[in-house]
This record gives structure tokens, sequence and C-alpha cells, in this order.
């Protein structure tokens, strides 16, 4: 058994005015992996490829060991996926689609899933074209949880929700992660939701891989340093260091490879470091697409 | 043990559509009462009304079982479950072409009934009505491959509109090259003449080769949603 829930090798997609360029992502099993992008990045192609929905052009896309678009009802047994476009049937109610479910998985959990709609504050007898659209997302997921499935795929699931709405979902999320040997795949373009709950983190820009690393280290190398450059003193070109914006005597260099002699390396050649910073999640992403195309361009 | 996941799909779709069926074999079955009024008015007016419930249930099953499973964002929800397009169109087609089918032959029963035991019509009605009863089929099945194939309800729209304006013109283009179809229709017996064998055949020939072709198109889809 391999050990990844997730492995897209070389994986590449064309339309007509978008590309998907080999893609390579690996999710370890009993992980949750945050994959942030802007909009139209290619977030919801990648998904559609690895759920075989979207056949790749090239490239090979394993999941769960299945090899997918091929395998993919016996991938999709226990692949939990949910997307914010996904709707539920207007007229029925949401028993009705827990009915449905329980008549297909026979993993499904009533237990848990009478737990989720008192926790969601859902009512079983109402029908889903009266229900708020943060409902409506509680309600989709509930019918996903409560399959127990081995891995949960979900594409932007918090946008649009208020954050107390937000805030359950993730709760949740992270509940279901107690279980042993479950994964999550998580896009979002919401920095702060991934931050919250994700172990890994992958950006992906202009239908690229821009950085895929663990959580914490990528905090941990990205730092913002706040330097003062006296007259007549050029800043040296260091590694590390992505960028640097000065504004008359102040400037402010990133860097994606934080050294701890960085500073020191500044003030030696004359500027002086006020600060260095940490960056949150948003800010690194945002620095990290700029670089990214930046780079492209060049 | 694991579900037969397209028998559950069908199984939605019947629960999720049976209103309309219920309301075409209504409306059919009102239709043909109206025959048992006598007179030519009434004769009409309830064999128009039949046809057209059929033509509606036609247009409308395809439109609400498949086109708007797109529209609405459910076919992600149902793309979520362990079914590939090829099985889900597959499931799909069954689902629709088996809603119809129970209309269909209900008031096609419910039409021989009124002429075999109400004698509300003439028996030389028999042959020329399976004829003219097959057109709503045809039109359903051009209509449910369109949705199904081209999944814009841009494309269903359009078929519908081809489809129903065709019904008087096939209607016509057949008297016209075979009056034998409907010279025995006022008849006491029904007349099976070699003629209308040969429009049956073609009948069937075009469903089987309608259907086919939408299963075969649905199985080479690399893009599904």
């Amino acid at each position: 058994m391999t050990d990844y829930a997730i492995e897209l090798k070389g994986v590449c997609k064309s339309y007509p005015f978008f590309d998907l360029h080999h893609i390579d992502l690996r999710l370890q099993r009993g992980t949750i992996m945050g994959l942030i992008g802007p909009n139209g990045a290619g977030k919801s192609t990648t998904i559609r490829i690895l759920m075989g929905l979207v056949h790749q052009d090239s490239g090979e896309v394993s999941v769960l060991g299945h090899r997918m678009p091929y395998d993919q009802v016996a991938a999709k047994w226990d692949i939990g996926f949910a997307s914010e476009d996904m709707r539920l049937y207007d007229s029925m109610t949401l028993g009705w689609h827990i009915r449905f479910m329980k008549s297909i998985y026979a993993s499904w959990d009533d237990a848990y899933a009478q737990l989720l709609l008192k926790r969601f504050g859902l009512n079983a007898e109402q029908k889903v074209k009266g229900l708020s659209h943060g409902q409506r997302v509680k309600a989709a997921l509930l019918l996903v949880f409560a399959r127990r499935p081995k891995l949960l795929v979900l594409d932007e699931p918090t946008t649009g929700l208020d954050p107390v709405a937000r805030h359950e979902i993730l709760r949740e999320l992270t509940a279901v992660m107690v279980e042993d040997g479950r994964s999550i795949l998580f896009s979002s373009h919401n920095t702060q939701d991934v931050e919250q709950i994700s172990d890994q983190i992958t950006f992906i820009d202009r239908g690229r891989i821009i950085d895929s690393m663990d959580k914490e280290i990528y905090l941990d190398r990205w730092r913002r340093l706040r330097l003062e450059v006296p007259d007549g003193v050029a800043l040296p070109e260091l590694p590390g260091v992505i960028g640097v914006q000065k504004a008359g005597r102040l400037a402010v260099a990133i860097a994606n490879a934080f050294d701890p002699h960085l500073p020191s390396a500044y003030e030696s050649s004359g500027a002086r470091v006020r600060a260095v910073e940490n960056m949150t999640l948003e800010e690194i992403f945002v620095a990290n697409v700029e670089h990214s195309r930046e780079e492209v361009k060049a | 043990m694991r579900t037969n996941v397209m028998l559950q799909l069908i199984l939605k779709d019947w629960r999720l559509q049976r209103r309309m069926i219920v309301l075409t074999i209504v409306a059919g079955v009102a239709a043909l009462a109206m025959l048992l009024m006598g007179g030519q008015t009434p004769v009409v007016v309830g064999t128009v009304f039949y046809f057209v419930s059929m033509v509606f249930c036609a247009c409308l099953l395809p439109m609400q079982n498949i086109v708007n499973e797109r529209k609405k964002q459910t076919l992600s929800f149902v793309m979520s479950l362990p079914v590939a397009s090829a099985q889900y169109g597959a499931a799909k087609l069954l689902s629709t072409v088996g809603l119809f089918l129970i209309p269909w032959l209900s008031l096609l029963c419910a039409a021989l009934y009124m002429i075999l035991v109400r004698h509300s019509l003439p028996n030389g009605a028999i042959p020329v009505g399976l004829v003219i009863m097959n057109f709503p089929l045809i039109g359903f099945c051009l209509i449910t491959g369109t949705a199904l194939v081209a999944e814009s309800e841009g494309w269903g729209t359009a078929a519908m509109a081809v489809v129903n304006s065709s019904y008087w013109l096939v209607w016509y283009l057949l008297v016209s090259h075979i009056p034998s179809l409907h010279e025995t229709w006022s008849g006491p017996i029904a007349v099976w003449t070699p003629a209308v064998f040969k429009v049956l055949t073609v009948e069937f020939a075009i469903i089987v080769l309608t259907l086919g072709v939408t299963l075969y198109l649905q199985s080479r889809k690399r893009d599904f949603i």
C-alpha cells in the first residue's frame, strides 16, 4: 500500500484559455493539505482530475492507490467529495438525502449523522430550498462526513460562509482527523482557514504548483526584514531573499529561506535592521504568487 | 457488500419525477374520457389533448431529469458517488426512458381499450394510431439524447423546438407519400398493410439508433463536469 492518499505526477491538462502545467502533488495519508490559489489558479481543475471527473491529457494520478480516472468507481467508495458549487435537490428534504446516501454506503454512520444534525443546527425534515447558504453547505458536508470516508476532498467548502459557520465546519474537519488514517485535501483562497487546520500547504497559481511543503516549515522560512538604508549604501543581493522594496531610506526585504545570519549580513553592508517579522500565510501567499509570476515573466 | 449505485440513481430519479408521470397519465386519461362524450368535437379535442399530454411529457421529462441536474448543480453531488460518467449516462438514460414508458404504455393501453372495448373510435384507427403514438416516443428519444450528450439547456431547448415543429410535418410527409396509411383508418377492422409495418420498423430503428448513439457518445466523454 502506498504512503500517499493522493499522488499526481506530471499532470497536464489543456483548455482553450487555460493550461495546467506538470502538476506534481503528494498528500501523505493521515494529513491535511491546504491547496491555496487565487481564483482561476487551477485548484478546481486539479481536484476534478483527481476525482476522475476530468481526464488529464498526460501524467499519472493515483488516489488511495487507485489509478485515475480508470479506477474512479473503486476510489470513490472511500472518497468524500464536496465543492462550493455542489447543490442538493431543492425539492427534497435533508432526511431524503440522508436516506439516499444510506442506501448506497454501508459505512454510513447514523449516530454520527444525528450528532452532526444537532451540532450544525439542521432539521432533517426541512426541504433543501428552505435552507440558507450556510445550512446547505453544512448539509452537504454532513452527507460527506457521515459516510466516514478515508479521504476528504473539499473544494472551497467555506466560501461565502459567516465566521461562525466557518468555525463549526473547521472544528468538525479537525474532529474527523482524530480518526486514524484519514486524509484531507482542502482547497481555498481563504488562507486563514487553511492556516488553522492544515499540516501541509500547496500554492498554485496560473496552472502551476509554485510551492508545496509542511506548514510549520513554511511559516518558519518566510520572514520580513524592515531595513533602514543610509544614503550611499547599496543593499547586497543575498541568498534566500526574493525581493526588496525601497521607499526613501526605508526598505523591506522578503526572505523565503530565512537564515539567522541574514540580519547581520545586511548590517555589515551598512544597513540597519529595524525589525525581523514573521509573516502570515496570506502575506506569504501573496509574496509567493508575485515572485512566481515575475519568475515566469523573466 | 457494495450497493448497485446505478440502480439507486435510477430509483432516485423515479422518486424525483413521479409527480410529472402521474400528471401526464391523469391528463391523457382525461383527454381519452372526452371521447366517451361522442360527437366530432369531443373526439377531435380529446385526441389532440391526448397527443399534447404525451408531447408535454416528452419535452419536460428530459429537461427536468437531465438538463436540470446540470443547471441546478446537483450533478457534482451525483458524480461524487462511486459512479463513472459512462455509468451515470447509462443510469440516466434508463431512468428517463423508463419513466417515459410508464405514461406512454399506460396511455397506449388506455387508447386501445377505448377503441376495442368502448368503441370510441373504429378498429381501423389502431395501425395508424400506433404509428402516431411512436412520434412522441421518437421525439422524446431525440430530446433526451441531445440533452444528455450536449449537456446544455440551449441544445435541449433547440432539440425540443425542432422535434415539436416536426410532428405535423412528418405526419404530412407520411400521408402524402404513403396514402394507404390513413385510407383504412375509419374501417371497422384493423388493416396491417406492409406500409404500416415498414413505417413501424423505421420508427423502431430510429429509437434504437438514437439511444445507441447517445450511450456511445456518453461513454467517450473525457471531461464530465
